[in-house]
């Protein structure tokens, strides 16, 4: 016997998964409509009615769109400054993290205090003077001024924080006992146990690195060290450049986040989950 | 010559260990931010000196009609895009937990839902802004399909009314599915047993959504608010590609305003001011919000 109470439940399940992919699909049409709009005829702008699968695969906007601006220069110079932006991160944030969770510092709680103030310090509300800082450093135009204020973040050091936070201070101790370095300590005992926090921490910072764009706009100048939505934004602006080929351009810029969080996913699920919060 | 002792050895690694993070965050966010109120009172052009001026620069602000637009601008666009994706978050979360405790299979769809939702996060911002321009174009995509409903077109970002609205619609898209998988990571963390003893006394769904969820919620809402509007308030990506700030100045906000007169008419001091206040209503709200600085005095 079937309960009307088991059909209705079912019934409810059923609207759910169909909402749900209701939702899903109006979600990724944007991303969908942008790969496939990248292969399709550049003749077609705009055209009507939509074809929503591209009949013949121009796969030649690719190379097409890559050759009319310094495309591959402006992809290896996002790639240098968010890869070190990364390092940067994760070097700096376990450091502090693991300083802040694990030694008694004097001033614990101000230290802490001021680390979260710094995120009410994004890189819109000091452009000014932090450009007039790298300006004095002589790192307009270079790598240096692109990555360094970005190094660190409060967030990556926050979480690194509530991470380490839940490796037994024994384990420490016990290896401190046995004459172990502190550093050893760091290295051998407390990072192989973050990797999590740390995978989540990599994506993230790679990513917002990568979607910089106010910061490259005031500190570069010259094209050769313009990143990619630098190079991105003046191609878009310019209408003798083809939809499909922007749209070309827009695809490749997605793919580091995307083979990034592939390669990392199933650290990332779990970071996130345990220490993305608290 | 004076030796340390063990325990104050130890502590000097903790301090070593926290050290380069902090020489940063002098470098590059508090000498800027001290540097800033110093040039709000400033004038400076980058050519001369700079030269005190008192509170000229704000007085200059109060009278600037683009600066008021912009910090209405700027307002409208936090709230309008924060609540939507609080809602939109919470409600796929809950969608997401509830598909979570069933059979393998709805687990599989579950996770593969979760990452093509989670692909408007992995675009970049840039990319998003671009593509989208293009769906709201009066011959783009959304005109495409609302002609084909009947519909008549909508001029989405060149029309005064509608500037603002459609790039809150993308902000949505693009954010709401973080704060889902932030939500979604807060609703998993909540014990089953609760639940299920709730249950047991005969508690229904909208009961235990209230005396449960909700209240074991309300540290990641915290959270969710606070990141959320430190998100929005900093906007400028968006309008910069979509808009210019236009029409007639519709989605110029502040970090727009900051950005054209610093570094278009160099106007630093004036930007800085600006600057200052952007800073102070981030301020404010986070200070409201102590949530997060609560905790973290906590643990």
């Amino acid at each position: 016997m079937i309960s009307v109470r088991t059909i209705r439940r079912q019934a409810l399940t059923a609207v759910i998964w169909v909402l749900l992919a209701a939702v899903t699909v109006v979600f990724v049409l944007p991303v969908y409509w942008m790969l496939s709009t990248s292969f399709q005829a550049s003749d077609k702008l705009f055209s009507l009615p939509i074809e929503w699968l591209p009949s013949v695969l121009h796969t030649e906007n690719y190379p097409n769109a890559l050759s009319r601006a310094a495309f591959p220069r402006y992809f290896l110079n996002s790639l240098v400054v968010s890869l070190a932006v990364m390092a940067g991160n994760l070097v700096l944030g376990t450091l502090a993290g693991y300083g802040l969770a694990k030694y008694r510092i004097p001033g614990l709680r101000v230290l802490l205090l001021l680390i979260l103030c710094t995120l009410m310090l994004p890189i819109e509300v000091v452009i000014v003077p932090t450009f007039l800082v790298v300006k004095q450093f002589d790192w307009l135009n270079s790598y240096q001024g692109l990555a360094a204020p970005f190094l660190v973040d409060a967030f990556g050091i926050y979480l690194m924080r509530q991470f380490i936070l839940g490796v037994p201070t024994e384990y420490v101790e016990a290896a401190r006992i046995d004459g172990a370095g502190e550093l050893h300590i760091l290295l051998r005992i407390v990072v192989p146990q973050c990797l999590p926090a740390l995978a989540t921490l990599a994506i993230f910072s790679f990513r917002d690195s990568w979607d910089l764009f106010i910061w490259p706009l005031v500190v570069i100048s010259r094209d050769e060290w313009k990143t990619l939505p630098l190079g991105f934004v003046r191609f878009t602006d310019d209408y003798v450049n083809s939809q499909t080929e922007q749209m070309a351009i827009a695809t490749l810029a997605m793919l580091p986040v995307i083979v990034l969080l592939v390669v990392l996913q199933r650290s990332f699920v779990r970071g996130f989950a345990q220490a993305g919060l608290k | 010559m004076w030796r340390l002792s063990y325990a104050n050895g130890i502590r000097l690694w903790g301090g070593l260990f926290v050290a380069p993070a902090v020489t940063i965050f002098v470098i590059f966010k508090y000498i800027p931010m001290a540097w800033a109120m110093w040039l709000s009172l400033s004038s400076y052009d980058l050519l001369t000196p700079p030269r005190f001026i008192g509170l000229d620069n704000y007085e200059g602000l109060a009278k600037d009609a683009l600066f008021t637009q912009a910090l209405e601008n700027t307002f409208t666009y936090v709230i309008g895009s924060t609540i939507p994706i609080w809602i939109v978050g919470l409600l796929l979360a809950l969608v997401f937990a509830s598909r979570n405790q069933y059979s393998v299979w709805s687990r599989v769809w579950s996770n593969f839902f979760m990452s093509a939702l989670f692909l408007t996060n992995v675009m970049p911002v840039l990319v998003a802004a671009v593509v989208w321009k293009f769906l709201y174009h009066p011959a783009g995509l959304i005109n495409e399909i609302l002609r084909q409903l009947g519909v008549a077109r909508i001029d989405w970002l060149t029309d005064q009314h509608t500037a603002m609205p459609a790039m809150i619609l993308v902000t949505v898209w693009r954010f709401a599915p973080y704060f889902m998988l932030v939500f979604l990571a807060g609703l998993l963390a909540i014990p089953r047993d609760y639940y299920e003893a709730a249950a047991l006394d005969g508690a229904g769904v909208r009961q235990q959504f209230r005396s449960i969820t909700l209240p074991s919620l309300a540290p990641v809402m915290g959270f969710v608010i606070v990141v959320s509007v430190l998100l929005t308030a900093r906007i400028f990506l968006m309008p910069f590609v979509m808009t210019q700030g236009g029409p007639g100045g519709a989605t110029r906000v502040l970090a727009m305003y900051i950005y054209e007169n610093g570094f278009t008419y160099l106007k630093m001091g004036r930007a800085a001011a600006a600057s200052v206040i952007l800073f102070a209503i981030v301020l404010l709200f986070t200070a409201l919000q102590l949530r997060l600085f609560k905790e973290a005095e906590e643990t």
